[in-house]
Order: structure tokens, then C-alpha cells, then sequence
């Protein structure tokens, strides 16, 4: 939704140049906020507190790494709510008819929940680009869609998954961190080996660097992006399965809020969304400030009323921060 | 007498076909009196979704109207008995002021409008809970209908919300084609660096479009808010997606320059005539979300006028 203009090559070298502060901002920032809220409140610095605000986060950033994909191409993805109550739905019932524990077939489960959000991504993908519609549209009614086949096949009801060894996905803890956050830590890995060692993560920038160049220099660009957005559907299952194991409840409104969250942190974390700049550390820091903000504001004591107005100012500040605006003329 | 002729009028047809189809499926649908209600009652929607058309005609988009919708609400609920109908003034400054600022983050600061919108949307929103003491607020019956009771009138049989949206409507076509500012909106939408060149202040343009997003989103937020009686700031919540999703529909794209105030007229009938269809065709209420969606992407593949765009993200 934006146009990057001319960006010269003017590198300047130096330990603090321009460029290298632009690219450390997002970091900067969570790190300046990490310190101001533990001058604020020293219990927001303790391990338990960390662990609160990784266990909130997990989810969130499995769905915003797959739309980091789909950002970086320079299309969006707002089909995520869907996708995730699909899924959910979809695991717990598969989960609950193998025999409702990871024990038996019911692991099964598991695999077919990232089948499942892969094809929703690829349908996504194929409607974006085979219809020539564009992907805002295309996967905003995608997420209508999915919202409502989560709605007819739990007819408004919520599932309980109650297996132990399921839900240790965020009882048991290694060195204080429960599971599912090292399940989300290998996850993050995946994308970024994806991102960064093989052809399509490379294509990814280079669709979102200049579509018709990409196109120009033979690649099929219709193609890198269905498996753009096949892709993100996986990332979007993972973070379902993430929600389902943090809360034990599969739902409709599993998926609800994470479009806005998952989108204002890939850009917080300085992922441009006209596309070919950033990757998913961008969007791991982009999460962390969302959610440090979040746990922060509560734990310093900041009234409820307040909180959306601070997270709002802070976003603003954090992308004014991480914007290299020489290198733009304009933002749409 | 090409394909190409008939491209601009695709809404409308796309309209005309969708309630013919429902009307021979369920002749009840054509009750000329239900119809006039229908419509009414999406006056708020509509009038939101024509703010929004300011915001994608330049290329951006406003995610703030929905809470500033909610603001106003409250803004009008509390202060209404002090300022009567004088409320309304400051309500739509409320609108202006919010858009005003997210179109100056967005084009002094280089926040894209996705996120400058969503966050003074936050703001807004903070400003509602405050001001509403986080409950939901009513207004003195008297006062309501001492200020406001003409709104909800009929001339004629013509529901005077139906007047209202028919005001500002005109109101956004003249700005839209009879003036220099709505030439330049295009101008911008079109070619933002072209119109830079051509000596248009565009940072003045693009802030004012996202200030009349805000003020229309206000008068939408106080219709609703004197229609309901009351105000609390999650009262707007929905409106936002339906109101982007008319715009889409209608044909004006997120790129920008084409489409326009018209197109979302068109727009928001198509989206009601679907909501409501599902409802005389006797679509299972679970069912309905996910028809919506498929009935969506198939009119927006009917509707949008791809030859105006380049490569489509």
C-alpha cells in the first residue's frame, strides 16, 4: 500500500551509519522498552514474567510469520482469522474421533490440521491469482469464508481438548519456558531457513522487489506467489494448534483479533508493506514490542481505558523509528 | 458495443442481476415498503463506507472509522444535554481532528495508513472508554427527540435517513467531480509521484481525504448513536469490514484513482441485498458468515474493472 521511491546507493560505511541504525531500530526499540518498563516495575524483568508474555505471544507470531511471507511479496493476507478457527476446529474434531489423546492415532491430528491450513492458503493463493483479484480482497472473503465453516461445523460451540499430553504443550516447562514456545522457536527457525536458503524464500523478495522485473527475468511469478500464500495457510495452522494448546478450546473466535495484531507487528518490526525489505526477525521483534507493550502497560498498573491509546502511540513511534524515510517519497 | 462499454456499469449490473435473482426466487423480497426500511436502516453504513471512499480513492485506507464511529457515540451521548443539537458540531470535529492526524502521521511521518488508522483508531477508542467510564450510556429520551426526533421523521413516506444519505451522497459527488480538490484526489490515486511533479500540495490533499473519512465516519457514528439512543465505545464495532467491503464491492480498488462515491452507493446496496437475501432465501443462520464470503469473492470477480490495474498484489 505504499511506493518505495528512489533509493540511491548511498551507502555510507561506519559503525553508526544511517542505514545500520534504520535496520536495528525495531531492536532498539524493544530493547528501550524492556528497560523503561523494568525501571517502572523491577517484577516485569523477572523469568516468570517473560515466560507470561512468550506464552501470549506464540500463537501470534506462528500467524504473523506466515504473513510475513505474503508482505514481503508486497500482497496482504487478511484471511488469517479463518484460517486459524478452521483449523482449530478442524484439529480438535479430527483429535477428539482418533481417540482424544497424542498417545493413540489421535497425533494424526496434528499433521492434517497443517494440511489443512495449507490448502485454505492455496485456495486463497489461486482465487488472488487466477481471478486477478486483488489479494486484499481475495483474502478478506477468504476469511469470511473460513470464520464460517468453523461457525457451521461447531454450530457456536466450543470443543474441549483435555489430553495431558496435548495440553503439555503449555504445562510442562524446560528451564521455565513451557513447550510450546520452543515448538514456536523451531518453527521460527523453519522460516527462517526458508526465507533465507532456499529458491522460493529468494523469490519471495524478488516479487516484492519488482514484480515486472521478477516476471521480465522468467520467473513464474503466478506460481511463487500460490505457494506464498500455501505457505503462510501452514504458518496460520501452526498457530492455531499454538492457540488451541494455550487455552485447551477450540471455537470459532479462536482466530478472532490476530488479523490487526499479526499485521501491525510485521510492520512494527519494520517489515515495509509495499514489499522486498524485511524477514521473520523483523517479525519475531515486531511481536515482542506488541506484547511487551501489552504486558508492560499492565504490569506498570496503566489504567485499562488507556492501554489501546498507548499501544497506539507506541506503534506509531516504533514504524516512525524503524522507516528509512530518505529512501521513500511517499506512503499510501 | 465491446466489453470495454459496459466495464464501468459491472456494479450495477452486478446489483440488478443479484436482486432480480433473489426477488424470482422469494417475490416477497419486492415489498416496496420493506425495501424502503432496508435501505434505511444501512444509512449509517453507507454514509461510513462514503468516508471511507476518500481514503482508497487516494490509494489508502482508513481503519480508524469504526472507533472513531464508537467516540462519537459517546462524545454525543454525554454532551448532548448540554449542547443540544450543537453536539453534532463537535462531533464532527471529533471526525475531522482523528482523520486530520492520521493523515498527517501518514504522509509527514511515512506511516503507512494501514497502521497510522489503526492506531488513532486506538486512540479514538481510548478516548471513548475514558469518556464513557467503560459502561454503556444513554441518552434522556426528551433531549433526543428535542434535537435529534427530525432525523427519524417521514416526508412523503421517504424516511428522512433516506434524505440525509441522499445529502451527503450529493454533497461527496460534487466534492468528488465538481471541484479542483476532487480532480486533484484522482490526480493523486492515479500518480502520486506525477502529481508532486504537476506542483499539487498532495501531503494538503491526502490529509484532507482522511479527515473527510473521519468527518463522515462521525456523522455515521452520530446517526447511530441518536438511532440507538446511547452510546459505549464498542457500540460501531463491526461496521469496519462491512463498510471497506462496500467500497471494494462497488468497484473503487485499494490502488486507487478509479471508482468513487457512486461505485459505493452501489456497493453498499450489493452488500445489504446479500446480507438480507440470506435472510428471505432462509439461509441457516450458521451458514450465513460463510455464503457471504463465497457470494463476496464471486461479485468481486464480476465487479472489479481489472484493466485499469497493472500487476495485482
Amino acid at each position: 500500500m505504499a511506493i518505495a521511491g528512489t533509493s540511491d546507493a548511498r551507502r555510507s560505511l561506519g559503525f553508526l551509519s544511517r542505514d545500520t541504525l534504520v535496520k536495528w531500530a525495531p531492536l532498539l526499540v524493544l530493547l528501550v522498552l524492556i528497560a523503561f518498563f523494568a525501571v517502572m516495575e523491577p517484577r516485569f524483568l523477572s523469568i516468570r514474567n517473560f515466560a507470561r508474555i512468550l506464552i501470549a505471544a506464540t500463537p501470534a507470531l506462528m500467524i504473523a510469520v506466515g504473513v510475513t511471507f505474503i508482505i514481503i511479496m508486497g500482497s496482504i493476507d487478511l484471511s488469517m482469522e479463518g484460517t486459524v478457527s478452521v483449523c482449530a476446529v478442524i484439529f480438535a474434531f479430527c483429535f477428539i474421533w482418533l481417540g482424544g489423546t497424542l498417545a493413540s492415532w489421535a497425533w494424526l491430528a496434528l499433521p492434517f490440521a497443517l494440511l489443512v491450513g495449507a490448502v485454505l492458503g492455496f485456495v486463497n493463493g489461486l482465487i488472488h491469482v487466477k481471478l486477478k483479484i486483488p489479494s486484499f480482497m481475495a483474502s478478506l472473503a477468504m476469511g469470511f469464508v473460513g470464520t464460517g465453516l468453523a461457525m457451521v461445523m461447531t454450530g457456536g460451540d466450543r470443543i474441549r481438548i483435555e489430553d495431558e499430553a496435548f495440553r503439555a504443550l503449555l504445562t510442562v516447562r524446560w528451564f521455565n519456558f513451557p513447550i510450546m514456545v520452543y515448538v514456536a522457536g523451531l518453527f521460527l527457525l523453519i522460516a527462517w531457513f526458508i526465507q533465507t536458503r532456499t529458491t522460493l524464500g529468494r523469490n519471495f523478495y524478488a516479487v516484492g522487489g519488482g514484480e515486472a522485473l521478477a516476471h521480465g527475468s522468467g520467473l513464474n511469478v503466478d506460481r511463487v506467489r500460490i505457494m506464498g500464500f500455501t505457505l503462510a495457510g501452514v504458518f496460520f495452522a501452526v498457530g492455531a494448534l499454538l492457540a488451541v494448546g494455550r487455552i485447551g478450546i477450540a471455537e470459532t473466535a479462536t482466530g478472532n483479533n490476530f488479523m490487526f495484531l499479526s499485521i501491525t507487528a510485521v510492520v512494527v518490526g519494520g517489515t515495509a508493506l509495499w514489499g522486498g525489505i524485511g524477514g521473520v526477525w523483523n517479525t519475531l521483534v515486531g511481536v515482542l514490542i506488541v506484547f511487551v507493550i501489552g504486558n508492560g502497560m499492565v504490569v506498570i498498573g496503566l489504567p485499562g481505558y488507556i492501554q489501546d491509546g498507548v499501544l497506539g502511540l507506541l506503534v506509531i513511534l516504533a514504524v516512525i523509528l524503524s522507516t528509512d524515510r530518505k529512501s521513500i517519497s511517499f506512503v499510501k | 458495443m465491446s466489453v470495454e462499454t459496459f466495464k464501468p456499469y459491472f456494479p450495477w449490473i452486478t446489483l440488478v442481476a443479484l436482486v432480480l435473482i433473489v426477488g424470482a426466487i422469494n417475490p416477497a423480497f419486492f415489498n416496496l415498503g420493506s425495501m424502503v426500511t432496508l435501505v434505511a436502516d444501512i444509512v449509517p453504513l453507507f454514509i461510513m463506507a462514503l468516508g471511507m471512499t476518500f481514503a482508497i480513492y487516494i490509494g489508502g485506507i482508513d481503519l480508524s472509522v469504526q472507533q472513531v464511529a464508537n467516540l462519537v457515540t459517546v462524545v454525543a451521548t454525554v454532551y448532548l444535554a448540554q449542547f443540544g443539537i450543537f453536539v453534532a458540531v463537535i462531533c464532527v470535529l471529533c471526525g475531522f481532528v482523528v482523520g486530520a492526524v492520521s493523515g498527517w502521521i501518514t504522509t509527514k511521518q511515512f506511516v503507512p495508513s494501514f497502521v497510522s488508522t489503526l492506531a488513532t483508531g486506538f486512540i479514538a477508542l481510548s478516548g471513548a472508554r475514558y469518556l464513557s467510564g467503560e459502561r454503556a450510556l444513554s441518552m434522556s429520551a426528551e433531549a433526543r427527540d428535542a434535537s435529534f426526533g427530525w432525523m427519524f421523521g417521514n416526508t412523503a413516506g421517504v424516511p428522512h435517513e433516506l434524505v440525509i444519505a441522499g445529502v451527503l451522497l450529493a454533497i461527496a459527488w460534487f466534492l468528488q467531480t465538481r471541484t479542483t480538490f476532487g480532480r486533484a484526489l484522482k490526480a493523486v490515486g492515479a500518480g502520486e509521484l506525477a502529481a508532486v511533479s504537476s506542483g499539487l500540495n498532495v501531503d494538503r490533499i491526502k490529509i484532507l481525504a482522511f479527515a473527510l473519512s473521519g468527518l463522515f465516519a462521525a456523522i455515521a457514528g452520530l446517526m447511530f448513536s441518536v438511532k440507538l439512543s446511547g452510546g459505549d465505545a464498542n457500540l460501531a464495532n463491526g461496521f469496519l469490514i462491512l463498510a471497506i467491503v462496500a467500497v471494494l464491492v462497488g468497484g473503487t480498488p485499494l490502488t486507487g484513482g478509479v471508482g468513487g462515491v457512486m461505485n459505493t452507493l452501489v456497493g453498499t446496496l450489493i452488500v445489504v441485498v446479500i446480507r438480507t437475501a440470506m435472510v428471505y432465501l432462509q439461509v441457516d443462520a450458521t451458514m450465513q458468515q460463510m455464503v457471504f464470503g463465497v457470494i463476496l469473492i464471486v461479485a468481486i470477480a464480476l465487479t472489479i474493472d481489472r484493466s485499469k490495474m497493472g500487476t495485482v498484489k
